[in-house]
């Protein structure tokens, strides 16, 4: 991925990392219009798109947060694909009916459609991370959650009300549950690239 | 692995280990190629606690703003239908007006910075310690209160000057016809971030249009690019300059 060229729409993925207002805005007034007409031409309505829509620039920015999203097609197309198919996934769930998921492949250009299932990729890696993260005990979850928000091992001693060095090694045997699980877990390891 | 691997993946990590350690470590790595996988695991599940917990706050916020952003979009989009229903009314109203004026007035045909002046409203995230300031500007600015709004401004441009808090300045110093200033402001802005560059296009064609230089006026509205998400304004003032 890192010698394709970089669409001038990545600004709109830097401002979603930056939390800027004017690029969230510009985004509603662009590209959203399509996806609210899209999900009512589909059996929804206003209110459920509107919760697609914020879903979606969620996880953009999450995964530009991680800076593993280059934009290398225009935004408008990328997106759009990213919230049809949310939609589309979400009506699956409702209806026991089959959707098809008519992705209309000529339409869209193809690097569209790869970055698209790399961000449901990143997505899906970070929900299985969630899921083992809550089967930790307690404690392990409520240490980690404090190392990483911060950074300080020894404010986190402190807090915590026990010494550096325990903290320290029960950072490390937290990590290293999670290590295990991880390359216990077959969907993670494909996921893992 | 057992526990000792953990600890000292950890170690090395934090750049704890005396320089024969090290080396040992590294030793293992390429050696033995269990641990080399465990090692990577370990490494992908602290950049995983990271993303998840480093930008906590950040995530909040965003989420925060984010919905502001789409509830605004999408009650405006509802009152803009309601309106439009009335439309008709006003209509009306308005062509009885526009005859009366012509009849009683010496009717300009010029369109007047007014009909086109619609500042949007500022919605600041909040940003730490200057953010009492720039949750006064965001007040003063909304209120149209733009005198007072100034001085905050540059107040918090001395400290954090992004391009959302300048273009706001820049329309405040717009609406109080200080267009000298204005002008630097926007020329600043439309040579930065792509994301302000129609912005502030149709910004410093305001600019002449309130001072009444409709020529300069059409020239900066004709280099503003279609893709502007309100171009439908700047559409609409060609027309009424042509």
């Amino acid at each position: 991925m890192g010698q394709s060229k970089i669409h001038p729409d990545q600004m709109y993925i830097e401002g979603l990392a930056a939390n800027d207002s004017a690029v969230i805005q510009s985004i509603y007034k662009k590209f959203v219009p399509k996806v609210v007409s899209y999900v009512m031409d589909n059996s929804g309505d206003k209110d459920r798109a509107q919760d697609v829509v914020q879903e979606i620039l969620i996880l953009l920015f999450n995964q530009a947060k991680a800076n593993k999203l280059e934009l290398t097609c225009p935004f408008d197309a990328y997106f759009f694909l990213l919230c049809k198919r949310k939609w589309l996934n979400e009506l699956k769930k409702i209806s026991n009916k089959g959707v098809t998921i008519n992705e209309d492949a000529a339409s869209i250009n193809e690097s569209a459609h790869e970055l698209a299932d790399q961000t449901e990729e990143f997505e899906e890696k970070q929900q299985l991370f969630d899921a083992m993260f809550h089967k930790l005990g307690d404690k392990c979850q409520e240490l980690l959650k404090l190392s990483f928000t911060i950074k300080s091992m020894e404010e986190v001693a402190e807090k915590l009300n026990v010494t550096y060095g325990y903290v320290r090694k029960k950072k490390s045997l937290c990590i290293g549950q999670l290590t295990e699980w991880i390359q216990e877990n077959k969907n993670f390891k494909s996921l893992k690239k | 692995m057992n526990e000792e691997h953990y600890i000292l993946f950890d170690q090395y990590l934090q750049n704890e280990m005396t320089v024969g350690e090290r080396k040992k470590f590294e030793k293992q790595l390429a050696e033995d190629s269990e641990f080399a996988s465990a090692f990577e695991t370990f490494k992908t599940v602290n950049l995983q606690l990271e993303t998840k917990f480093g930008y906590e706050e950040e995530r909040e916020a965003f989420r925060k703003n984010l919905k502001r952003v789409s509830d605004t979009h999408f009650s405006k989009e509802r009152k803009t239908k309601v309106v439009s229903l009335k439309a008709w009314y006003y209509a009306v109203a308005a062509s009885v007006a526009i005859l009366i004026g012509l009849f009683f007035f010496n009717y300009e045909g010029n369109p007047v910075f007014e009909d086109f002046n619609n500042p949007e409203q500022a919605q600041f995230t909040e940003r730490g310690e200057e953010s009492v300031t720039l949750k006064q500007a965001e007040i003063a600015f909304n209120a149209k209160k733009y005198k007072e709004a100034i001085p905050l401004f540059e107040e918090i441009l001395k400290v954090n000057k992004t391009p959302e808090i300048q273009y706001f300045y820049g329309v405040a110093l717009l609406e109080e016809s200080q267009f000298n200033k204005a002008e630097a402001i926007f020329n600043e802005l439309k040579s930065g971030t792509p994301v302000y560059k129609d912005k502030a296009l149709w910004n410093l064609a305001l600019i002449k249009l309130k001072q009444k230089d409709y020529k300069s006026c059409k020239e900066i509205l004709q280099t503003i690019s279609q893709d502007y998400e309100n171009y439908d304004d700047v559409q609409e003032l060609l027309n009424e300059l042509d």
